[in-house]
């Protein structure tokens, strides 16, 4: 038997209240890989590149991110998400199996302020995916206990200023909102790599190795890597076989379906069965909250 | 002794210019990964290194390249593969990465898991071709793969001096 999350909106007032989610297990197939964090390049052959590099190396879905950093002293503007028909003609065929490969939007708003994050912004909604990156202990409490985001990034290219509590950590983990260690700062310098390894492994004790996930950031197609050898890195992260694998698949797609939830305002999510072929590559695990 | 059970890495060195891959020989792969467990793993790293890790196979064509470790540390000398970032051959910086495609504890399995990894490139060199003359070589090339080339002779060549270790 198998069952499709769905979310939407139900015709009468609901009983629930907010954003919820359904804890459902389906017998998976086969792990899927997905890099959440491939950085926007406005060099369309270097995007393109990337995306044919992902899909080589065997990642279903990867996320493009545009990195927002609002200053208080002047009004900006939150980038507007290319179309992804726009910037690839043919989506190409993911390795190992039949489908192209899946190419999301991602909005990463860097903070310095409280003022900077405003979820119900209209802009905002034309991204599938929002991450936030804190920059004070104060800020990260507040994206870990309040903030209606999917992902908080972890710094990767300074020292902490801060440590990590267990509450903060157990609150966001509580909303289903995951922690991301980008890699690919780790690879271009030294320095990088140890505050990359510092921070990861920081986390990873507090958190406990789960809600994880591992991405590039990468600049272009040389700077990913292969989720087989992502897996491996998180062991110099402090993350466990399972959990540094599940930071290259499940937690992922785990993020795709808390974003889902997270646009449908006051989301009901119901199930109902659906045919086999149409799950070929589905293996989801939601939370109720 | 525990030292001469091994791990085969199975890896593909992407480029952006797969010409540059003709400029690749083994001692190159070699000199780029103990550079890379140098700066990851430091002295330990490097030691470790030198029992017993070797390139088994290399081609150029195809950037395909099987790596041997000592079975005891190959977790560890694996993870510094990411962070080779280029390699160095004959004057030439080739800027790359090494994706690793398959660990196996035999030779053997490492070249049966290559020989569907090449069909499987071949069927998706398919739908990329120009016309029906290009399409017959590649579905030839396929069949071939089960019967294969020069690939499975390298490999044999290597086999018969390993001693083949199974878990």
């Amino acid at each position: 038997m198998s069952f499709r999350l769905l979310t939407g909106r139900t015709p009468a007032p609901s009983r629930l209240c907010g954003p919820t989610l359904v804890y459902v297990c389906i017998g998976g197939i086969m792990s899927v890989f997905m890099d959440l964090n491939v950085l926007f390049s406005p060099d369309r052959n270097r995007l393109r590149g990337v995306i044919e590099t992902a899909a080589h190396l065997g990642f279903s879905t990867i996320a493009i991110n545009y990195v927002f950093e609002p200053s208080s002293k002047k009004k900006q503007e939150v980038p507007v998400p290319c179309p992804i028909s726009e910037l690839i003609d043919q989506l190409p065929v993911v390795q190992g199996r039949s489908r192209p490969i899946r190419v999301l939007n991602r909005l990463t708003v860097l903070m310095s302020d409280s003022s900077h994050f405003r979820p119900s912004a209209p802009e905002y909604r034309r991204f599938d995916l929002l991450a936030v990156h804190p920059t004070t202990e104060k800020l990260f409490h507040a994206a870990c206990m309040l903030y209606d985001t999917d992902i908080i990034c972890i710094s990767v290219t300074e020292k902490l200023p801060f440590i990590f509590k267990r509450a903060p950590i157990n609150g966001a983990v509580e909303r289903g909102v995951v922690f991301e260690v980008s890699y690919s700062a780790a690879i271009r310098d030294a320095t990088m790599r140890r505050y990359t390894i510092a921070n990861a492994v920081c986390l990873m004790d507090s958190c406990k190795g789960k809600n994880v996930i591992l991405s590039s950031a990468a600049e272009k197609a040389l700077e990913l890597r292969g989720p087989y050898d992502i897996t491996n890195l998180g062991l110099l992260f402090g993350l466990s076989d399972g959990d540094a694998k599940e930071a290259v698949s499940s937690t992922c797609r785990a993020v795709l379906l808390h974003a889902e939830t997270r646009r449908t305002a006051s989301g009901i999510v119901y199930t109902s069965r659906i045919q086999q072929e149409a799950l070929q590559d589905s293996d989801c695990r939601f939370r109720l909250t | 002794g525990s030292s001469s059970v091994g791990r085969y890495l199975l890896c593909e060195i992407n480029v952006s210019d797969k010409s540059q891959l003709l400029l690749l020989d083994d001692r190159a792969v070699a000199t780029a990964v103990k550079a890379a467990v140098a700066r990851t793993h430091g002295d330990y790293g490097l030691a470790l290194c030198t029992i017993r890790f070797s390139v088994k196979y290399l081609n150029t064509h195809t950037g395909i390249v099987l790596l041997r470790f000592p079975k005891r540390c190959y977790k560890l000398l694996w993870s510094a593969l990411p962070f080779i970032t280029s390699i160095t051959t004959r004057g030439h910086n080739i800027p790359c990465f090494l994706n690793c495609l398959h660990v196996g504890g035999t030779i053997r399995t490492c070249q049966k898991f290559l020989i569907r990894y090449n069909t499987q490139q071949l069927h998706r060199m398919l739908p990329k071709c120009k016309n029906e003359e290009e399409k017959q070589q590649i579905r030839e090339a396929i069949l071939d793969c089960s019967l294969e080339d020069g690939t499975k002779e390298a490999f044999e060549e290597e086999s018969e001096s390993e001693e083949d270790e199974e878990e």
